[in-house]
């Protein structure tokens, strides 16, 4: 495959990586956030480098298990786990919004905890603002009036100006990027796909680990080697991948290793970062807020099902999509049931579906290959 | 027309033979917070069932939205959460039946089974919802779960409830109350009659006046009820709301309570006083009942009776609203999710020196993951600060096939050996 040991795709696999410690070291902060409601576009005009926060490669819960209740998704613990074993000690500041409960409830343990730690002296600012569960015009009024109240908040906190010019250019910057990310996937979608669905997560991951304007190179460069490739020839079922998030390979590897590849996702680190745009011209603060609050939803959405299985059945036909994987890491309750309604809304269609749970640590390997071998032998 | 509220006439049939069997088994003076909430209880179901039958249309509401709000209808408001629990303690098997038909339905094993119940009565047809109701709070499970009820073709009216306790939020969450009442209304066929709603929050207004009296009376030692309140004010919470019962039940509650603390009487002979910071267990009414005979331990309050919001001002149409708002922002559970435990945990610490507790217990609800990170940091704040152990225990309130009764009874009778 094209992009086999690519150095530039290892950066997904750890948290830490060059391009942060050299953001850093020029004085510049990097601010940790969870999740895909946070304005990038205006960290990155303050001048701060967004990190999001994962978990990717870390296999040990027990220390997030003390502090949070078992019911917590096993994503979240690991990530609390990381981060009391000081995994997030780089950052210089953290943002969250109510995103999911267990990300809420993380988020107040890295400022009771993680960032309390005896012999940790660094102070790191928490910001926290309340998205809207629903998309209505009064919804919408709200979260932009929570976008310039953190702005503000930014500004005071890190002694920045946020101008209209550097949020501009922030637009440019990262529709840039999102076109770059599109044009990648539609090489990941043709009928011999250029890229594996492995490595369109680790661009994915990539892609939110490092400044806009150096992966904005990597995707031009990336881009170049994929279209001049031959692309992926053996006969394997297409699949959709669907769920709560993964941000690492092993569960990815386990479906492509079993006879499939993963020509296109609805998945966190995935295509619905990149669908749509910042609209230019007007209020770019307005324009950022949304693009952000209309996006294609999450499950946390409460009244947007529709316009989420409506993107489903549509990437089905364009990508020739023969089967959809549709996941859930255990306590996911969010994904879980978006998910009960896919499968009996993809059954209806005859859409072949296979509904699993699985925990973010991935440890019964052996059952979940016999469940998507099954499935995959069951696609015509 | 007659079959739209199957499961309210299974509750009506189980809790009046509860009541006659109490009434008739039990000691005159004896279980009286059962009785007067049993009884009360009946007449709420006796009159929802004879609305129903008359053809009034049944608007399904979620719990964080207070049933007094849909008083400017004449409706039949049945509550998502309330049926599904006050089923589970009241019959036999519990709501495990409904549970399991839409667990097989793909609804997720760790999701909360307050909602799980009525979502399985409606596979079941049991239920013909003309409307349901919810805010986007206070938890994952209620807009995970939700969404399944406009599946199945039962218009859905969602407010939007901010998660953070500002004054914006409330008025922008009034402005969302007025909004959801006006779609609920063009739903049903009638307009929100304002002059109803307000006679219903001033009835509410009263009760939370008794029961404020009743948290100062149940200072003191010895605890001057049952622990059975608990659960009967959950109940009462969710099935009396803006009702005459609810004032009739805490009328009575509080005056029983009065007369035994001059009498310096209870009907325990307590030993330990227990705080629950979070519920006690609906799958099992008769818990208390284990607690106050055998443990000899008053349970002094849950997150139902020590969260007490304001009452709501009704002298203008907008203040009434802006106070909906804030009731519904400062409800049991909605107010602790929408929140961070920076405040929650010296809140409660407060509460606890006040009451004069001897421990806490928290139920860690499988569904309430907005709960997360709370049990341990309380249960080492309370250490720290006060010396007072903290005992938690991993249940489903509302499915005993989770922690069995025989679980939950072993841990606090092991618990309460480190105590005495
Ligand atoms: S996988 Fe689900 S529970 Fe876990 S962080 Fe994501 S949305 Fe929240
Ligand atoms: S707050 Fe807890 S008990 Fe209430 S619906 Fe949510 S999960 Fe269930």
């Amino acid at each position: 495959m094209s992009l086999q040991n690519d150095p530039f795709l290892n950066i997904s696999n750890s948290i830490n990586n060059q391009y942060i410690k050299e953001w850093q070291a020029s004085k510049k902060k990097v601010i940790g956030y969870y999740c895909t409601y946070i304005p990038e576009e205006l960290l990155y005009a303050a001048n701060l480098l967004p990190f999001r926060i994962r978990a990717t490669g870390h296999e040990k819960t027990e220390l997030g298990d003390i502090l949070m209740v078992r019911f917590t998704c096993s994503f979240v613990r690991a990530s609390l786990d990381l981060a009391l074993r000081g995994g997030f000690d780089f950052l210089d500041g953290y943002l969250i919004c109510n995103s999911c409960d267990h990300t809420r409830r993380m988020f107040e343990i890295f400022n009771m905890k993680v960032f309390n730690r005896e012999g940790f002296n660094k102070k790191v600012p928490r910001f926290y603002f309340s998205v809207p569960h629903i998309i209505s015009e009064e919804g919408f009024s709200w979260y932009w009036q929570e976008i310039i109240e953190l702005k503000e908040e930014l500004e005071t906190v890190y002694n920045v100006d946020i101008t209209d010019n550097s949020l501009e250019n922030s637009i440019k910057v990262h529709n840039e990027n999102r076109k770059l990310l599109r044009e990648i996937h539609r090489l990941r979608i043709l009928e011999n796909p250029k890229l594996s669905g492995a490595e369109a997560l680790q661009i994915s991951v990539a892609n939110s680990s490092i400044p806009k304007d150096i992966i904005n190179q990597e995707l031009h460069r990336i881009n170049y080697k994929l279209k001049e490739s031959e692309g992926i020839k053996d006969l394997r079922k297409r699949i959709m991948l669907v769920g709560s998030i993964i941000d690492d390979l092993k569960f990815v590897n386990l479906i492509e290793n079993s006879g499939a590849l993963i020509v296109s996702d609805f998945l966190c680190f995935g295509t619905r970062n990149f669908l749509d745009d910042v609209q230019i011209g007007g209020n770019p603060l307005e324009q950022i807020s949304k693009r952000v609050y209309h996006r294609l939803s999450c499950p946390r959405m409460m009244d947007d099902h529709e316009r989420r299985l409506k993107f489903l059945k549509d990437e089905i036909k364009t990508a020739k999509i023969d089967g959809v994987i549709l996941q859930r890491i255990n306590n996911c309750d969010l994904h879980g049931c978006d998910n009960m309604l896919f499968e009996h809304e993809l059954k209806e269609l005859e859409i072949p579906v296979l509904n699993i749970d699985r925990e973010y640590i991935q440890a019964d390997t052996t059952r979940l290959q016999t469940r998507i071998e099954a499935f995959l032998e069951m696609i015509k | 027309m007659k079959e739209r509220v199957i499961p309210y006439k299974m509750l009506l049939e189980v809790v009046s033979n509860s009541y006659e069997l109490v009434w008739r088994i039990v000691p005159e003076h004896e279980m009286q917070v059962l009785k007067m909430g049993l009884k009360n209880l009946e007449k709420c179901l006796i009159d929802n069932i004879q609305k129903a039958e008359e053809g009034l249309p049944i608007i399904g509401y979620h719990f964080a939205c207070p049933a007094e709000f849909l008083h400017c209808f004449d409706c039949v408001p049945i509550c998502i959460e309330g049926t599904s629990y006050l089923l589970a303690a009241l019959l036999p098997n519990g709501s495990e039946k409904y549970y399991d038909l839409i667990t097989h339905w793909g609804h997720p094993y760790h999701t909360c089974s307050s909602q799980k119940g009525v979502m399985g009565m409606v596979l079941d047809d049991l239920f013909k919802f003309d409307v349901i109701t919810t805010p986007t709070a206070p938890c994952d499970n209620t807009y995970a779960s939700y969404p399944f009820f406009k599946y199945k073709d039962i218009p859905l009216v969602i407010t939007d409830m901010p998660f953070i306790h500002e004054e914006k939020s409330y008025e922008f969450y009034a402005e969302q109350i007025k909004i959801g009442l006006s779609e609920i209304g063009k739903i049903i066929g009638q307009e929100p009659d304002f002059d109803k709603m307000k006679k219903s929050l001033e009835i509410e207004n009263q009760s939370l006046k008794l029961e404020l009296e009743l948290f100062e009376l149940k200072k003191a030692i010895p605890c001057p009820l049952e622990s059975m309140i608990n659960p009967m004010s959950a109940a009462a919470a969710v099935f009396m709301a803006g009702r005459p019962e609810k004032v009739d039940f805490y009328e009575n509650m509080l005056a029983l309570a009065k007369k035994r603390y001059k009498k310096k009487e209870s009907p325990i002979e307590e030993q330990i006083r227990s705080i629950w910071p979070y519920m006690t267990i609906f799958f099992d009414l008769a818990l208390c009942e284990w607690l106050d005979r055998e443990i000899k331990m008053s349970v002094l309050l849950d997150i139902f009776t020590y969260n007490l919001y304001n009452p709501v001002d009704t002298s203008s149409e907008d203040k009434m609203f802006n106070d909906m708002a804030r009731k519904a922002m400062n409800f049991p559970m909605i107010k602790q999710s929408i929140e961070f435990y920076d405040d929650f945990i010296p809140e409660f610490i407060n509460i606890t020196k006040e009451f004069k507790a001897d421990c806490g217990i928290f139920t860690s609800h499988l569904g309430c993951k907005q709960f997360g990170s709370i049990p341990q940091l309380l249960r080492e704040a309370l250490r720290d600060e006060l010396g007072i152990p903290l005992l938690i225990i991993d249940i489903d309130v509302g499915d005993k096939r989770f922690a069995s009764i025989k679980t939950v009874k072993d841990k606090i009778r092991m618990f309460t050996k480190t105590l005495l």
